[in-house]
């Protein structure tokens, strides 16, 4: 076959068409990731709003200038059930709250799944079990569970006053149910929280969180 | 009263509404019990003092349930084992057969489904008194999941008898425990790479000769969570040269840093359907050249230049280069009345030699880079044939350095008695000598130089090694340069000739060290034609050297002998070496299996005539299954032990370059594909065809006849 002589200007018009063809049918043809969580550790932490136990729309902006802790929950869990039934859970809740710290506890399960209340449940549940958080979001959609790619119950992360994510994962490094190991236990949300007070970096800003999964629907 | 059926009937009847409803009454939840029976099981049903024994934790696990592998995953907890073990007897760690992957939403969890058996070894004290009876106890605890999660607990009890000799294996639990060994990931026989970038990880396993159309579902199981997304599908090729997995990269940072464990399962096509074979890999990461460098800090240009200045200048004393630099230093001591001018010179031809030959050297190794090699500095060494030369040529070296003979010619400028003056020709090759001759040894502070010089495009790499030539060539340039230095030196003397006498034995060593890196390499047959050729290289040398005094006539016999002689012994390396050796290298393969003959039809059947038991194995080097049988069960010490007690012919047919006498021979069993594993007890009229996927006890039962 011979080549057809082509003026420069056809030949750069022709490829440069050519190859703005291929890119558009490669991006649109490229299958878009199922799932991206987006949170990640050392970048701003996703924005959301949520509606809590009573009603009001709470959103993640309303608390910049502040520390925010999110703790995923399924009280259910038997995981939940160890910080729960040995105070655990409650006493960081008091001690961060009591500081200034705003405390959102989020429920993500989907309705009928392990773990879903209605907002009447949810505010029995913090009263009886003597919890202190600033807030219970419900999450039945899991959208937000989705934005910060929250796995297990209890999933934490700590958000700094610029609204950095600083932590993300276990709250602690003992991940059994059994309630003997929580004494002892290293906490790394307290950690984070002592590293920010001493205006240093995290230590451990990412760990596995161990827990039962969180029923998405 | 008379017996009235009717009013019996009725009150039976209605108890048994009343109890239908109450039973009903109870909600699902609390009526299951729990949903894993775990039992503790062992190998052999006994135990001997001083032995060794295997038992199982079997989990019978309820359906639409899972428990978890050693690394859950996104979530999960993996069985533990608390032991209660009678005095002395202790336990290893459990031993995990391969899980599968379990989705739970947008999150991935490795487990098992309805049955697995963990493995554990226990060991005994050779103090047990035999007769006895061991109670072996332990409580485990695992967290099922199906929905909804539930920790869950339980005792393990068992009682073994202390056996005075081997015990038999316990027919009830032996097969469900050589099938979890079946399972347990095998180590892999392949090396394995990988590449990381903040996004994605790039696992490049190593397996030449792997057929794509065999291989069917790859998957990777890290060891621990955060080296990649658990969930993430995994892109899988499979190419001449191996696999190559792109995997989502995970959430922990430093998972990525150092090498990265886990375990391969990979699903093979064979002709009676798929089977899973795993395998422990250990990925290092390809940005290091080799295991034995150390992980590279983050350098800059200048300062890899200035590291690589320090190993050269640290290089000058390693027993390949200090008798080389010695005896030129020896040279300069001797002229050091000579005029300036000349010295400098000296120090400048050197120096070119020496950076000459290291940009050949760096060369070289990038261009088999680019080409897709991973190979490190030393790569030269990893051939025997160059291995073979440097040894000829370090034993030379100090031949000459000995006095047997004395390197004359311009070319060389070496040990030329100390009283003929050196050209610069000569002081060029004695620098490219020197540089050579560093090769086969490393500094300290090079590794790291070097390190950061491969991962960098050609020019800086390049720049790297030019420093690491001059910081080689520093000591005799300054010393060459400064004549003020020269004051330092020690007048001329006898002392010379003794030193120099000396230095040759860290050559010697060089020589022997390349033979023993030879024997590591290439084997037995190969170390005996560079030894020949080492001694062919002596007689040229002394040859040469006896005959310089000689008349004309003789000198140029002797000097054409000599030549002959290396020449021979140039031959003799290459020639060795084409011979493929008899053993394989003991690095990469495991204790070897019973002796093999080669299968053919007519050795069989003169095996049978001779009424021996016979085993044939046919396989193929691409059949992954084929190897992990060898593996686990051809080549373990039980059966090579049972193949000599019964005198069992083991015969092979390799499959890997297609034969027509070995598709033949498979087809008289009806099968078009390896593994065949065939065995003709003695004196039976029909062989015994094994399955597939062989285990210790299915290979003595067939030979034994048990």
């Amino acid at each position: 076959m011979t080549p057809e002589r082509l003026s420069r200007r056809d030949f750069i018009a022709r490829t440069g068409l050519a190859a703005a063809t291929i890119g558009a049918v490669d991006g649109l043809a490229r299958p878009r990731p199922a799932q991206a969580a987006v949170a990640k550790v050392g970048e701003a932490a996703p924005a959301f709003t949520s509606t809590s136990t009573s009603g009001a729309a709470v959103s993640l902006a309303d608390y910049r200038g502040k520390l925010v802790i999110l703790e995923w929950t399924n009280h259910d869990c038997p995981y939940v059930r160890k910080h729960y039934d040995t105070g655990n859970m409650q006493a960081l809740q008091r001690e961060t709250t009591g500081a200034g710290v705003i405390w959102l506890t989020v429920i993500s399960s989907a309705p009928g799944e392990q773990g879903y209340v209605k907002p009447a449940q949810a505010d029995e549940l913090t009263t009886s079990r003597k919890a202190g958080p600033t807030a219970v979001l419900l999450d039945p959609k899991g959208e937000v569970g989705r934005m910060y790619g929250a796995t297990n119950t209890p999933h934490m992360y700590v958000v700094d006053k610029a609204g950095l994510l600083i932590y993300a994962g276990a709250i602690d490094d003992q991940p059994t149910t059994r309630r003997g190991d929580v004494a002892g236990a290293n906490n790394y949300v307290r950690a984070a929280l002592q590293s920010v007070a001493a205006g240093q970096p995290v230590k451990t800003p990412v760990t596995r969180a161990y827990g039962c999964t969180v029923k998405y629907s | 009263m008379a017996w009235r059926p009717l009013p019996l009937l009725a009150a039976l009847l209605a108890l048994g509404v009343l109890e239908g409803t109450a039973r009903a009454a109870v909600p699902a939840t609390e009526a299951a019990g729990p949903r894993v029976h775990v039992e503790l099981i062992s190998e052999t049903a006994g135990i001997e003092p001083g032995g060794a024994v295997w038992v199982g934790i079997r989990q019978r696990i309820a359906p639409g349930w899972h428990t978890y592998w050693i690394n859950p995953g996104d979530s999960g907890e993996p069985m533990t084992v608390a032991w209660d073990l009678p005095g002395g007897v202790a336990a290893g760690p459990l031993v995990w057969p391969h899980p599968e992957r379990i989705p739970v939403g947008p999150a991935m969890s490795f487990g098992y489904s309805d049955e697995v058996v963990v493995l554990a070894r226990l060991t005994a004290p050779a103090d047990l008194p035999p007769g006895t009876r061991l109670a072996l106890r332990g409580r485990a605890s695992w967290l099922v999941c199906a929905k909804i999660c539930i920790p869950e607990e339980a005792e393990l009890a068992l009682t073994l008898p202390v056996a005075a000799a081997r015990p038999a294996p316990d027919p009830r639990s032996a097969p469900a425990i050589a099938a979890a060994r079946r399972a347990i990931p095998a180590p892999s026989p392949w090396p394995a790479r990988y590449a990381a970038t903040p996004q994605s990880v790039t696992l490049t396993v190593a397996a030449p000769g792997l057929r794509a159309d065999r291989v069917g579902e790859v998957w990777f199981f890290p060891a621990r969570w955060g080296v990649i997304d658990h969930a993430a599908p995994q892109d899988t090729t499979v190419d001449p040269g191996g696999i190559v997995l792109r995997l989502k990269r995970g959430d922990l940072v430093e998972a990525a840093e150092g090498p990265i464990d886990g375990v391969l399962v990979i699903r093979e096509r064979l002709d009676g359907g798929m089977v899973s074979q795993a395998f422990v890999i250990q990925a290092t990461s390809s940005d290091t050249p080799g295991p034995s460098t150390p992980i590279i800090p983050a350098l800059s240009l200048l300062e890899a230049m200035g590291l690589a200045l320090l190993g050269g200048l640290v290089l000058n004393l390693m027993p390949c280069v200090l008798p080389v630099l010695s005896v030129k230093a020896l040279a300069l001591v001797a002229h050091a009345d000579a005029a300036p001018g000349a010295a400098w010179r000296q120090g400048l031809a050197y120096t070119a030699g020496v950076l000459v030959s290291f940009a050949a050297l760096a060369g070289g190794l990038l261009t088999l880079r680019a080409g897709g090699d991973q190979i490190g500095w030393g790569f030269q060494l990893q051939s025997p044939l160059v291995v073979t030369l440097l040894a000829y040529l370090f034993f030379a070296l100090a031949l000459a350095l000995s006095g047997v003979w004395l390197a004359g010619g311009r070319l060389t400028g070496f040990g030329q008695g100390l009283t003929a003056r050196p050209g610069h020709a000569g002081a060029f090759f004695t620098g490219a000598l020197a540089a050579v001759a560093a090769t086969p040894c490393t500094a300290p502070f090079m590794g790291v130089a070097v390190g950061y010089a491969v991962t960098q495009p050609a020019g800086a790499a390049l720049l790297v090694f030019e420093a690491l030539g001059l910081g080689l060539a520093l000591p005799f340039l300054a010393l060459s340069l400064a004549p003020a230095w020269r004051r330092w030196l020690p007048r001329p003397g006898a002392w010379m000739e003794w030193l120099k006498q000396a230095l040759a034995f860290p050559l010697y060593a060089t020589a022997a060290w390349l033979v023993w890196v030879l024997s590591r390499q290439a084997g037995p047959e190969a170390v005996a034609a560079a030894l020949g050729g080492l001694v062919l290289i002596a007689f040229a040398a002394w040859l040469h050297g006896r005959t310089r005094d000689a008349p004309p006539h003789w000198r140029r016999a002797g000097s054409v002998t000599a030549a002959t002689a290396v020449a021979a012994a140039l031959a003799l390396g290459p020639l060795a070496l084409s011979a493929p050796p008899s053993a394989p290298p003991a690095s990469a393969a495991t204790a070897g299996g019973p002796v093999a003959e080669r299968w053919s039809p007519r050795r069989l059947a003169e095996l049978r005539a001779q009424g021996k038991p016979v085993f044939v194995n046919f396989t193929a080097a691409w059949c992954i299954t084929c190897l992990v049988n060898e593996r686990v069960a051809l080549h373990s010490p039980v059966v090579i032990e049972a193949f000599a007690r019964k005198d069992v012919a083991y015969l092979k047919g390799d499959w890997t370059s297609r034969s027509a006498e070995i598709a033949a021979g498979l087809g008289t069993f009806g099968r078009n594909g390896v593994p065949l594993y065939v065995v003709y007890p003695a004196g039976a009229t029909t062989p015994t065809v094994l399955p597939q996927i062989l285990s210790e006890g299915t290979i003595l039962e067939a030979i034994e006849g048990r």
